[in-house]
């Protein structure tokens, strides 16, 4: 049960929802932040850049990017008490569509991430036979997602992912219409679930024959990469994607704190707990991945290590091949998977709940309903038989692009154009760790000149080498034009006046 | 082959920072709502 609180604001009576417990906001703020990019690209991103070296610039990033902008987007739900939209609003009333872009970002990616978890949903099933058999790449290409053989050829939609995508759907519309004290409660098994599963699975993974050579391989230090810049980039970039930031999600999950919250440990722990859990999936993939290498004969940079072919290929080859209880392991891995994904799903879906309620005189469960039948059809082209190469478009141009765009514009504005000192105030007034003045230092330049640099080096990467070899206007309506529709859609619903609760 | 002294080394030092601190920061959560 939620607490509903009155709030009168100019003689008007407003219902206002709350976390019940201080543990429940931060299960849900790490159940966020903690998803699928734990344990599919840290492990890859860290052995890519040094190994166990790679460890440095990323404590760096933590505590100079990730931790500040944690603190920066708590203080400001916080202390606006409302969703992103309106505050952006009350920064300035100029700023509502900075508020609009960052919960509409989130929601694109909800699309595509569903679809994913749609994927595992149908690899949980599949688990109890091992129905991919030898060859899962073969299944997992052809006879699960009948890849076509271009983004061109549309497809029709793949049944098995339609069904896994209906019932993801679902769960997250039955979660989020009775608000935060319901995410409060599904948060204290999904959260802790899928790191029991993830520590399970590390004991089987480094019992196995060649799973240290794995892990030697995650953790070696190769020092000489810490004068790579671009090492430093995939650093601060990991940091910004883990912890959930430049979303809205926090924003929105902050403005549900009563009023004398914490915020400063809060995001520490929050910070810590998501690069835990990263942490220990590097060896959760890596056991795996060394014995596979062990049991084929061949090195690891032959395997696949990261993204879907990890949890869809690799993983599931190597299942098949492990001595006892395949199948327990099997299902263990991708109810993990799930529990990781789902928490973040929702997460991503709620900011736009929360704003167009906040906005509009529709009820929680109305605009639960609308905004999960939107997703719901906008993920369809994801289910299709070229979903798949439509998904690595937008999720390219959406991560690469539109978060550290958000992330810059958010940094710029809180930064510049408020007092940023205001909310370091606000925060050490509640918070039991007090923050100095360089976070002001933080924020106002370090984290935007971090976030221009990945922006400026994303865009000479995306000249120099395109990603895709795909036609230019597949490039442009799966990627360009997606930031575009938001960018727009913004200012269209900061416009839209009709309707609109009056504060 | 089993793990070299300098991924033991990165092991001991990545698992001490990341969960001592988060064990750090999880005590400080519980001081504070002692008080």
């Amino acid at each position: 049960m939620y607490i509903h609180l009155i709030k009168e604001t100019k003689g008007a009576l407003s219902l206002v929802e709350h976390w019940r417990t201080r543990f429940a906001f931060v299960m849900a703020a790490i159940g966020s932040a903690v998803g699928l990019g734990n344990v599919w690209r840290f492990p890859y991103v860290c052995y890519a850049n040094g190994g166990g070296a790679f460890l440095i610039p990323f404590f760096i990033a933590i505590f100079t990017a990730g931790i500040p902008l944690l603190i920066l987007e708590l203080s400001v739900g916080h202390w606006a008490r409302e969703a992103p939209p309106k505050a952006f609003k009350k920064i300035g009333e100029k700023w509502e569509w900075v508020g609009w872009w960052t919960t509409l970002i989130p929601f694109l990616v909800a699309t595509y991430y569903v679809v994913v978890m749609a994927w595992c949903f149908s690899y949980m099933i599949y688990s109890i036979n091992l129905r991919w058999g030898a060859n899962a790449d073969i299944f997992f290409l052809n006879n699960f997602l009948g890849i076509s053989g271009s983004p061109e050829i549309i497809g029709g939609i793949r049944l098995p992912v339609l069904f896994g995508l209906i019932a993801i759907w679902i769960c997250i519309f039955l979660i989020l219409y009775k608000g935060v004290g319901r995410i409060g409660k599904i948060v204290l098994i999904t959260v802790p679930l899928p790191w029991i599963l993830l520590v399970l699975l590390t004991i089987r993974g480094i019992t196995l024959p060649g799973a240290l050579e794995g892990v030697s391989y995650y953790l070696t230090p190769d020092f000489s990469k810490l004068t790579d810049v671009n090492v430093w980039l995939a650093a601060y970039a990991q940091v910004f994607f883990s912890l959930s930031l430049a979303q809205g999600i926090m924003i929105t999950y902050a403005s549900y704190l009563k009023k004398k919250s914490d915020i400063s440990n809060n995001a520490f722990i929050i910070a810590f707990a998501d690069t835990g859990t990263s942490f220990l999936a590097g060896f959760t993939v890596f056991s795996v991945v060394g014995y596979l290498a062990f049991q084929n004969g061949v090195g690891i940079d032959s395997l696949g290590i990261s993204g879907p072919h990890l949890a869809f290929i690799t993983y599931p080859t190597a299942i098949s091949l492990f001595p006892v209880a395949a199948v327990i392991f099997g299902i263990s891995f991708y109810v993990a998977l799930l529990t990781f994904g789902i928490d973040s799903a929702f997460s991503m879906t709620e900011p736009m709940i929360a704003s167009a309620e906040s906005k509009w005189k529709i009820s929680k469960i109305k605009t639960t309903a609308i905004i999960c039948s939107i997703g719901f059809f906008a993920s369809l082209i994801f289910t299709t038989e070229s979903g798949l190469y439509w998904l690595t478009i937008v999720d390219h141009f959406v991560a690469n692009f539109g978060l550290v765009m958000i992330g810059l514009i958010e940094c710029l504005i809180l930064g510049w154009m408020f007092r940023i000192s205001k909310l370091r105030e606000h925060a050490n007034e509640r918070s039991d760790i007090k923050i100095g003045k360089w976070w002001d230092i933080l924020i106002k330049y370090v984290a935007p000149l971090i976030l221009i640099l990945l922006l400026i080096f994303a865009i000479i990467n995306n000249i120099i080498s395109p990603p895709f070899g795909y036609p230019v206007w597949v490039v442009v309506v799966g990627g360009v034009a997606p930031i575009l529709i938001i960018f727009i859609l913004s200012f269209v619903f900061m416009k839209i006046k009709k309707g609109e609760k009056v504060d | 082959m089993g793990l070299s002294i300098s991924a033991i080394a990165m092991l001991i030092i990545g698992a001490t920072v990341i969960y001592g601190g988060l064990a750090y920061f999880l005590y400080r959560a519980l001081k504070s709502m002692k008080k």
